[in-house]
Order: C-alpha cells, then sequence, then structure tokens
C-alpha cells in the first residue's frame, strides 16, 4: 500500500548542521529500508518556535515528503521521538486530502468553463478579466509571526 | 489586537446597531409606527473567506493563512465572528491543531 505523507521534524537549536543533515540520512535509510521513497525535502532554517519546548524557544524545521507504507512512517515516528535532538514532530497523510483538493479544484474550473459557453464566451478567462481587487484584508499587517510570539 | 479588530469590526458596528436601533425605537415610540421601521441596523454580511478567495487547501503550514484565525489569546475565532463556513472551519481548525503541535502558532498568548 502506498500513501503519500509529509514529515516535519523540529530539531533542537543546539544542533549543529552536520547534525541536521545526519538525521535527514538516518530518516532516508529508514525509507529506503522499508521499501519508500522521499518525494522532496525542504529545509526551512531555524525559526522562532510560538512557544517555548523544554527550555528551546527557536528549532530548524525540516519537512519532508514520503512515499510509503504506514508501517513505515510508524517506524521513523518512533526513532524521532527516541531522538534527543528532535523536540516535535508531525506525521500527517496526505494522499487522500490531496485528491480532494484537486477534484475540487477541476469541478470549479470546469463549471466556470460550462457557464462561460452557455454564455457565449470563450472557455478560459482572458488574463486580468473578471478579477477582483486587493480588498483591505489582504494588508492585514497581523501576519508578522515573528512579533506575535513575544 | 489588530486582527480582533478587523474581525470583531462586524461585532463592534452590530452594537453601534444595536445602539442606533434603541435610539430609533425611541423616536418611533413617539411617532406610534413601531412595527415597520423595528430594525434599520445595519450588519455586514459575512462570507466565509475560503470560499471567496477560492482558497481549496487550509494547509497547517501556512501561518500567514492561519494567523487572523486565532487573534491575541491564540483562541481560535469562532465562526460567528469570521463568517467562516462550517466546511471550510473544521479544516481551519485541524490545521490550527496541528500548526500549534509544531510551534508555529502559539496555544495561548502569555
Amino acid at each position: 500500500m502506498n500513501r503519500k505523507y509529509e514529515l516535519v521534524y523540529v530539531v533542537s537549536p543546539d544542533a549543529t548542521d552536520d547534525q541536521v543533515t545526519d538525521l535527514h540520512t538516518q530518516v532516508e535509510a529508514i525509507v529506503q529500508r522499508l521499501g519508500g521513497q522521499i518525494e522532496k525535502t525542504e529545509n526551512w532554517g531555524r525559526r522562532r518556535l510560538a512557544y517555548e519546548i523544554g527550555r528551546h524557544k527557536e528549532g530548524t524545521y525540516v519537512l519532508e515528503l514520503i512515499n510509503g507504507s504506514g508501517e513505515l512512517m510508524k517506524e521513523i515516528d518512533r526513532r524521532l521521538k527516541v531522538s534527543d535532538l528532535v523536540i516535535r514532530q508531525l506525521v500527517v497523510r496526505i494522499d487522500e486530502v490531496q485528491e480532494v483538493i484537486e477534484r475540487t479544484r477541476s469541478k470549479r474550473s470546469e463549471g466556470s468553463r460550462r457557464r462561460r459557453i452557455a454564455r457565449g464566451l470563450p472557455p478560459d478567462r482572458a488574463p486580468g478579466e473578471g478579477q477582483r481587487g486587493d480588498s483591505d484584508d489582504d494588508r492585514d499587517d497581523r501576519f508578522d509571526l515573528s512579533e506575535d510570539m513575544r | 489586537m489588530n486582527g480582533r479588530k478587523s474581525f470583531g469590526g462586524g461585532g463592534s458596528s452590530s452594537s453601534g446597531g444595536g445602539g442606533g436601533r434603541g435610539g430609533r425605537a425611541g423616536q418611533n415610540a413617539q411617532t406610534g409606527k413601531d412595527g415597520q421601521q423595528r430594525r434599520p441596523m445595519f450588519r455586514r454580511r459575512k462570507v466565509c473567506k475560503f470560499c471567496a478567495d477560492k482558497i481549496d487547501d487550509i494547509n497547517y503550514k501556512d501561518t500567514r493563512l492561519l494567523m487572523p484565525f486565532v487573534p491575541e489569546r491564540a483562541k481560535i475565532l469562532p465562526r460567528r465572528i469570521s463568517g467562516t463556513c462550517a466546511l471550510h472551519q473544521r479544516k481551519l481548525r485541524v490545521a490550527i491543531l496541528r500548526a500549534r503541535q509544531l510551534a508555529l502558532i502559539p496555544y495561548t498568548a502569555e
């Protein structure tokens, strides 16, 4: 059973870059051993935590997209829990959600195409046609995460 | 504080409207026609942000999207204030819970 998972883990700020990459290779090794593959790895770098974990105020976030079985993810989760360097981890299954998103998206665009044809317009929107202007909500200044932390 | 203001805009204006209504009700009682003009209260109709902007994916990694829904005390903004539809509020809730777990969003403000 091949499923898609998303793994995010937060590495303690005391860890060196080498230790972070080392952790990544460990994860990779487990994935390969249990017959999965890593689709993508993203290092978000050092970020401020929204709240203190232990006594840490910062952490290095790493995101991995993994194809594999539930057993595989269980093993990775277990290993990360044991590791002292990892202060938080989250595994989320994403294939089903992505499907739903894809479906709603195609449904919407199809619906709009059908309606446009019914109105005698070309099926695709010309760039800039009927776009909503920027509303006030777009300039909400509460987006800055780091300021909100304290 | 700001986020509260932007979303509480509906709330505060409604309370202002309520005051206005009280005043007018008094007028109406004087003029004698009470029934028809009971409610000249304007409340901005709230629209689900996710429906309006066609955001399909409420992702826990997108803190920029989530932050306006956890004002001040970092509690999840209720539907009755934000106007989010039931479907999207459920998705939003899950996203916020996940983001909290990863310390992307606070559980509470000190």
